[in-house]
């Protein structure tokens, strides 16, 4: 009973610093998928270079851990630019970094899931939009994306919860988000009452986790419904 | 009406067209016959530029031209004058039956919706699926979803509409249903090229048939001529072992 009581207490103190976490998340879920959106066209364009080049950058980034990519972006990229640019960028906000090394990491398993569903639907589609005299992107916007759409979606779903998770590495390098919050209430209380700080911790992540397994359950049932709906 | 003359195709080095003409005729329905790779995928995805050929020159539609030298313009011309049916039918699974008929109809020829949903009930009542038009394709038996698939193609009122192998991904007792409407379509003086192993369409329906084998029209002539008396080995061979299979 004591111990729910501090749990809840210490979910108090953590809510707080969500934003943070909210921010970084969202910010690399957005730039993470105009990125993919990029590599899978680059994978599935006629250009050799582009599909060696694409497939070579997602393969290195499928096997970099994520406290490494945040460590090479956040100390390799103020150097590239002193050398290339002759710019400082030593004084952005921390945060800038960890997005940056985020949405690096998420466009990779973003890329491969939007390439297959795109190849699990189009070609004899795509090629029925041609012959009813559709141009290639009318075909692509009106039939093959929202149909990928909803293929994607629930690979999309568990690469949102991996990047939610990978993003609890923020505070490595002193962004305080609510992991490094819980390591500063636990150090204030001289490292009493940790356990019951992360598993506050814990929850939160779980429940934004669920919160996103729901929508998108939600979103494919609407689709189906539609279905339903119509045929009768 | 149509006329193909040297069309060459090849894949990685491989000629799979080695200079194929033919001619087609306002009303012709033509059957396409040949033993398995012989090309008759190939010389339709070809004709329609769905592929991109190697050489040859086509006349249609006002255009008269090698194929190199078409421009997207004419490219989209051809497209816009042909039908297509495909063997594994390849209806937007996102659209009702009768959205997959509107949707050229509207997106491509800009026909206004309620103009372009009279057009659409019309095909589906030639292909008889007038009651289910808001079914979607996963909804359909793969009969019905073929009987779309003509149904999408004639609406747009094509000059000459390509089936290739439309029955032969169906089960074999769907396959007279799709027939029976391909042989109504053949006797209101649709024109009509149809790939096929049904040697009764193209016995009985087709008024041409033409025999290719590796890449190569081997011979062509009335369904007749070509089933009782063809007067290449080979067509004979290939009839032969087919209606024996029969
Ligand atoms: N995209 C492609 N890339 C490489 N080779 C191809 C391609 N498409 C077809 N081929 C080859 O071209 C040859 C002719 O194929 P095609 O599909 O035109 O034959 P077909 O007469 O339609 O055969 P079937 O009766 O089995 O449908 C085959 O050897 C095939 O392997
Ligand atoms: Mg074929």
């Amino acid at each position: 009973m004591e111990n729910i009581k501090l749990i809840i207490n210490f979910l108090g103190q953590l809510l707080p610093a969500i934003n943070i976490t909210l921010i970084v998340s969202v910010s690399s879920i957005i730039l993470g998928s105009l990125l993919g959106l990029l590599l899978a066209a680059a994978r599935l364009s006629e250009s050799v270079v582009l599909r060696v080049l694409a497939s070579v950058y997602v393969s290195v980034v499928r096997a970099t851990p994520a406290i490494i990519m945040i460590f090479v972006v956040y100390y390799g990229m103020p150097m590239l630019f002193n050398d290339w640019f002759h710019t400082n960028i030593d004084g952005w906000n921390r945060m800038y970094f960890v997005i940056i090394a985020l949405t690096v990491l998420f466009s990779a398993p973003v890329s491969e899931i939007m390439r297959s569903a795109y190849e699990s639907i189009a070609k004899g589609q795509m090629e029925a939009g041609l012959m009813v005299g559709m141009t290639p992107f009318q075909t692509l916007y009106r039939i093959i994306l929202p149909q990928a759409f909803v293929v994607a979606l629930p690979n999309f779903a568990n690469s949102v919860i991996n990047l939610l998770k990978e993003g609890a590495l923020t505070f490595t390098i002193g962004v305080v988000d609510m992991v490094a919050k819980a390591q500063m209430i636990v150090a204030n209380n001289s490292g009493g009452y940790a356990w019951q700080t992360y598993c506050a911790l814990a929850l939160i992540y779980w429940v934004i986790s669920l919160a996103i397994d729901k929508g998108v359950s939600q979103v494919e049932k609407s689709y189906q419904a539609k279905r339903k709906t119509i045929a009768v | 009406m149509l006329t193909i003359e040297g069309l060459k195709k090849s894949y990685a080095g491989n000629d799979i067209l080695k200079g194929i003409s033919i001619d087609v005729n306002k009303g012709d329905v033509i059957s396409i016959i040949g033993p398995s790779g012989s090309g008759k995928t190939t010389l339709l995805r070809t004709m329609t530029t769905l592929e991109e050929a190697d050489g040859g020159h086509i006349t249609f539609s006002g255009i008269d031209k090698d194929f190199e030298k078409l421009t997207g313009k004419e490219v989209n011309t051809i497209r816009r004058n042909v039908g297509f049916v495909f063997q594994n039918y390849n209806l937007f699974n996102n659209k009702t039956a009768l959205q997959n008929i509107t949707e050229g109809l509207i997106v491509a020829r800009k026909v206004k919706k309620s103009e372009a949903e009279k057009i659409a009930l019309k095909a589906l009542e030639r292909v008889g699926l007038t009651d289910r038009k808001n079914h979607y394709p996963s909804q359909l038996s793969g009969g019905q979803q073929q009987r779309v698939g003509i149904a999408r193609a004639i609406a747009l009122n094509p000059e000459v509409i390509f089936f290739d192998e439309p029955t032969s991904a169906l089960d074999p007792e769907l396959v007279g249903e799709v027939l029976k409407v391909m042989q109504d379509l053949a006797s209101s003086g649709t024109t009509m090229v149809v790939v096929t192993h049904q040697m009764s369409f193209a016995r009985d329906v087709s008024n041409r048939v033409i025999f290719m084998a590796d890449g190569h029209i081997v011979e062509q002539g009335a369904p007749k001529a070509i089933f009782e008396k063809p007067s290449e080995q080979r067509t004979k061979k290939f009839l032969t072992d087919i209606l024996a299979n029969v």
